[in-house]
């Protein structure tokens, strides 16, 4: 799960285009390993090597990890073409992928043994290495802290008052806001739970779907030693409406704050509905 | 997003699938309405469930009470949403009530089939919940169906044939439309073995829009029964009125930052009066939305107070100040209290354009700050 490390050779899908050239300069600034790039045009990227295709780029520059910057109906055959090409770890920045696109896409990642993080994110980051994807600098620093969150924004807001306060993080990892996803929460906590560098979780979750309620369930089935502290956002919103991520959507009882929150609080779990309130709680550990 | 009960009936009766007939009535189609076959059901539509129990569905029996059950409904609140249409459809005569349901597990990525002799009513009530028969499959067709034939031998003999009839004839629309939950509840069972769908819940997923052009044709032809689909479909970026009667307007980005935000404020006893994720980084030097959402903002009757909030991670702020002063410049008749919250890239450049500007938004770095003083700021324009 998750085979990444600072130095993990990273190729960018649709990199000559705007948002990929852009995000490819930037995350190669913050010390990224990108080691190519994929795209059907011929153009200069920061002099990078590009490709036709993944496996092209796959056998030239034996990477093991992609960030795939492509239009919502092209986040599907980017995945099934990099798992193809070996690809160990995709990271798909996208907003709009279909639904039903996301389930295909979960099924052939799954098969494969690769990871899928995505989509709709602001995508991972070890802080002070490498990000692949557009966390925020302001937001990113070093520490013990490993954090996993639903919403780009809310977790730049959080992650960047915990950085003011001297607290940093291991590894953050943008689940994202759609409802189906190739990785939620529950599936890395046995990653976080072996990090040594890691000393308390951070989970910026919202209204909608199950995952918080997952999250907890495996808390309380394989034991998590380190402290957990959960922000929920929407609390404030009603039924049926959905505001902003699609995966944020409430239907009846299921995938509301409080649903989240009782499950959270019997695993061990902190839960907070305020930012100052998570902030003000997180200790520095030693 | 759920497809009103309507929408749904349609698009399944045009896959012939029957369904009661029947037609949508706004409050302006009432003084033309036709003699119709009584007796009539009114049904409220609006996208959530429990629509019977809230008051949100009438048996009208004579013709003279038809414009009065309408009248009833239309304007009615239900779970937060305003009624702005009826369903009117004959009532039908029925020997049972059955229950089916597709439901994408996004979990697991698997769909969960539910069939049940018994329907009518909450799937989540308890009484209910003996009579279920429940599969999980592959997510497509085959699986689905083979799953369908699983539970078949175990539905009572009453309504095995039509529920399984039903649910095979179902099935392919649920991938058809890309749905992320079919629901029939009530299947109406006819003294014949006969079917007919007596109310549905279909939720279909936006980001499959652009290639079916069948469900983004109905969001577009009713922007009235779906503002927030109808305005992210043409403009991209999401907007939802919260409280016709708050007092600050918000203009954020970011979707889980902007929920938030509103927590934070009723979290302080206030009132916000919209949520929005405008989405900055796709702005490409155009104002348009800036000044759609201002304009939305400026019609708020009671709004005292604006509230902005703009985390930038690469977007340059120098570049949102000049779009924003140039948006509200466009919208003059907004004359309150304008707070930002800006922090990243070119804040410098931000305060420089706004300070030229003459001042007309006050910034502050700290989110917590900001929003104090857009509540200060708020009671000082009461006062």
């Amino acid at each position: 799960m998750l085979e990444i490390n600072a130095d993990t050779p990273t190729i960018v899908q649709g990199i000559t285009g705007r948002a990929g050239r852009t995000h490819t300069h930037h995350m190669r600034a913050y010390g990224t390993n990108i080691v190519g790039g994929v795209s059907p045009r011929e153009e200069d990227v920061d002099g990078l090597p590009l490709f036709r295709d993944c496996a092209a780029a796959v056998a030239a520059t034996r990477a093991t990890a992609s960030v795939a910057i492509v239009p919502p109906l092209s986040v599907l055959p980017a995945i099934l073409e990099a798992v193809e090409a070996g690809i160990r770890t995709i990271v798909t920045l996208t907003e709009g992928m279909p639904i039903h696109d996301a389930v295909k896409a979960k099924a052939v990642v799954r098969a494969a043994g690769a990871t899928w993080i995505g989509a709709s994110t602001p995508g991972l980051a070890i802080p002070g290495r490498m990000k692949m994807g557009f966390l925020p600098d302001v937001s990113l620093a070093p520490g013990s802290l490993g954090v996993m969150s639903k919403s780009g924004t809310l977790s730049y807001e959080v992650c960047h008052r915990l950085v003011a306060r001297g607290l940093g993080q291991s590894l953050w990892v943008g689940v994202g806001g759609d409802p189906v996803k190739g990785t939620r929460f529950a599936d890395l906590l046995p990653l976080y739970a072996a990090d040594e560098k890691t000393s308390a979780l951070v989970i910026i979750g919202e209204i909608g779907g199950d995952e918080e309620e997952e999250l907890a369930a495996a808390i309380t089935e394989q034991g998590f030693a380190k402290p957990v502290y959960a922000l929920i956002a929407g609390q404030s919103s009603r039924e049926g409406v959905t505001m902003g991520h699609a995966g944020a959507l409430i239907h009846g009882e299921t995938g509301t704050v409080a649903s989240k929150t009782k499950a959270l609080n019997a695993a061990g779990a902190q839960v907070f509905t305020r930012i100052r309130d998570l902030v003000a709680a997180i200790t520095p550990t030693p | 997003m759920m497809l009103l009960e309507h929408d749904a009936k349609m698009l399944l009766s045009v896959a012939g699938l029957p369904v009661p007939p029947g037609r949508l009535v706004r409050r302006t189609d009432i003084a033309a309405l036709p003699a119709l076959p009584l007796p009539q059901v009114v049904k409220a539509q609006v996208p959530v469930g429990g629509r019977g129990k809230a008051g949100g569905i009438r048996l009208v029996r004579e013709a003279g009470a038809l414009a009065a059950g309408l009248d009833d409904l239309l304007g009615m609140e239900i779970k937060g949403h305003r009624v702005q249409a009826c369903r009117l459809e004959g009532a039908i005569d029925f020997v049972a009530e059955a229950y089916l349901s597709f439901t994408l597990d996004a979990g697991a990525g698997t769909i969960r089939l539910l069939l049940s002799a018994q329907g009518g009513m909450d799937v989540e009530d308890p009484s209910l919940r003996p009579h279920l028969l429940s599969a999980t499959v592959a997510p497509d067709l085959d699986s689905l169906l083979a799953g369908i034939d699983a539970l078949s031998p175990r539905l009572p003999d009453t309504v095995r044939k039509p529920v399984t009839d039903a649910a095979r004839s179902l099935a392919p629309l649920f991938f058809r439309h890309e749905a992320l939950l079919l629901e029939i509840n009530p299947l109406f069972i006819r003294a014949d073995q006969s079917w007919i769908i007596g109310d549905t819940k279909l939720a279909v997923d936006e980001n499959a829009f652009p290639r079916q052009p069948d469900l983004a044709v109905i969001v577009q032809n009713n922007p009235d029964l779906y503002p927030e689909a109808a305005l992210k479909l043409d403009q991209g970026y999401d907007y939802v009125p919260l409280d016709a009667g708050g007092d600050i307007g918000l203009v954020t980005t970011g979707a889980g930052l902007s929920m938030q935000l509103i927590d934070e404020l009723v979290a302080r006893g206030r009132r916000p009066f919209n949520f929005c994720d405008i989405r900055t980084g796709q702005f490409k030097g155009d104002p348009a939305r800036l000044i759609q959402v201002l304009e939305r903002i400026a019609a708020g009757p009671s709004i005292r107070s604006v509230l902005i909030n703009f985390f930038a991670g690469h977007t340059d702020l120098g570049e949102i100040a000049r779009l924003l002063i140039i948006a509200l410049k466009a919208v003059p008749h907004l004359k309150v209290p304008i707070t930002a919250r800006m922090i990243g890239n070119g804040l410098d450049k931000a305060r420089a354009i706004i300070e030229e500007a003459g001042n007309p938004i006050l910034i502050e770095t700290d989110l917590e700050r900001a929003i104090d003083l857009a509540i200060a700021r708020a009671e000082d324009a009461h006062a």
